[in-house]
């Protein structure tokens, strides 16, 4: 009883953190997509113990508890992963915007070179 | 009507078949009108076609989406101090013959964002599309009508104008993908005066529709959340 209503509440208030974290325009719906989903996931296992049985002993897991472990570990390899992916997305993004920039920088530096010298040789 | 300076944005992704027959076909209508082709990163000729004929092109380096194209848009709006700027897709379904309608009302200072419904035309040549997409507008219409309490008959249209007061704000925030029917949410929280004016689709030439299928699920409950927690930001 006392496990059921504590993980009740913990995925309760991860959610409305999460809610409010979207609300605050801190995080897009995009990233918390996963965290979301989870917590639902979270809440419904952890307000019907005997649903966690069915699923465990449906995966075949001797004991319910290894099967939760089990779902803990999946949710830290499954957002280790999209975060992985959110960190290569970023790094390609910036190498790209770096070298967009470096062109451009040149291209205004010549730019300004050709419009200021015909009638101002000095500067 | 000729000093106002009104900015059309085209957001294009991998539109080269339409691009430049609507750029002309713009142009040809309001000579007077600046117009704006953010080319979302399409690996295509979307920015030569557009660029050929006369448009400005704003490449954008890689592909942000449709929310960050239309953004850009209204960043070069802000920047240029436009009094009023037109969004309309790049893939030919959108007639300029009625951008004059959807910005008649910002111009006049009436409303401060106007779409363009393809459902309130009265020559009923009824635009066809899927089921599906069919209930989507539904379905937003509805929740709109419920959160804003103003009836839209056509929220998922991206044909649609702005004035400088939401201009301002929509350069500094525009949600991502999808983000027609939020906008409009967004709009209202903002305080700003919203309507309709009736416009006709036509077929889209080349491009597909961003939304299909399974995605069309995955958009409907993101945005659907999205904009029921925009509603628990706090109204200005």
């Amino acid at each position: 009883m006392q496990v059921k209503t504590s993980v009740i509440l913990i995925s309760l208030s991860i959610f409305l953190l999460v809610i409010d974290l979207i609300r605050r325009q801190k995080i897009t719906f995009r990233y918390s997509f996963f965290w979301l989903f989870t917590c639902a996931v979270a809440f419904s296992l952890g307000s019907s113990p005997a649903l966690v049985d069915r699923l465990s002993s449906l995966a075949g897991f001797t004991l319910p508890s290894n099967f939760v472990f089990f779902l803990l570990l999946s949710f830290f390899i499954i957002l280790s992963l999209l975060l992985t992916l959110y960190i290569n997305e970023q790094n390609s993004r910036t190498e790209i915007l770096a070298q967009k920039i470096a062109i451009l920088e040149q291209r205004l530096k010549k730019s300004e070179r050709q419009s200021v010298s015909p009638e101002n040789p000095g500067s | 009507m000729e000093k106002e300076k009104v900015l059309v944005t085209i957001p294009a992704y991998n539109e080269e078949r339409a691009i430049g027959r609507l750029v002309r076909e713009i142009k040809d209508c309001y000579p007077q009108f600046h117009i704006a082709v953010i080319n979302d990163g399409s690996p295509d000729n979307t920015a030569q076609e557009a660029e050929s004929a006369g448009g400005s092109v704003f490449s954008l380096p890689f592909n942000l989406g449709i929310g960050g194209a239309v953004q850009t848009g209204y960043q070069i709006a802000l920047e240029g101090g436009y009094d009023c700027m037109v969004q309309i897709d790049g893939d030919y379904q959108h007639d300029p013959k009625y951008i004059m309608a959807i910005i008649a009302p910002i111009l006049s200072g009436e409303l401060d964002l106007c779409i363009g419904s393809r459902f309130l035309s009265p020559d009923a040549r009824f635009y066809r599309s899927t089921f599906l997409r069919r209930v989507g507008i539904r379905f937003f219409a509805i929740l709109l009508g419920w959160l804003t309490g103003i009836h839209i008959t056509d929220p998922t249209s991206g044909f649609r104008a702005t004035g400088p007061k939401l201009i301002r704000r929509f350069a500094a925030y525009y949600p991502m993908d999808f983000p027609e029917p939020e906008a409009i949410q967004i709009a209202k929280r903002y305080g700003a005066k919203i309507g309709e004016a009736p416009v006709q689709m036509r077929k889209r030439l080349g491009g597909r529709s961003s939304i299909r299928y399974l995605i069309t699920l995955y958009y409907m409950i993101k945005v659907t959340f999205a904009i029921l927690i925009d509603t628990l930001k706090r109204k200005e």
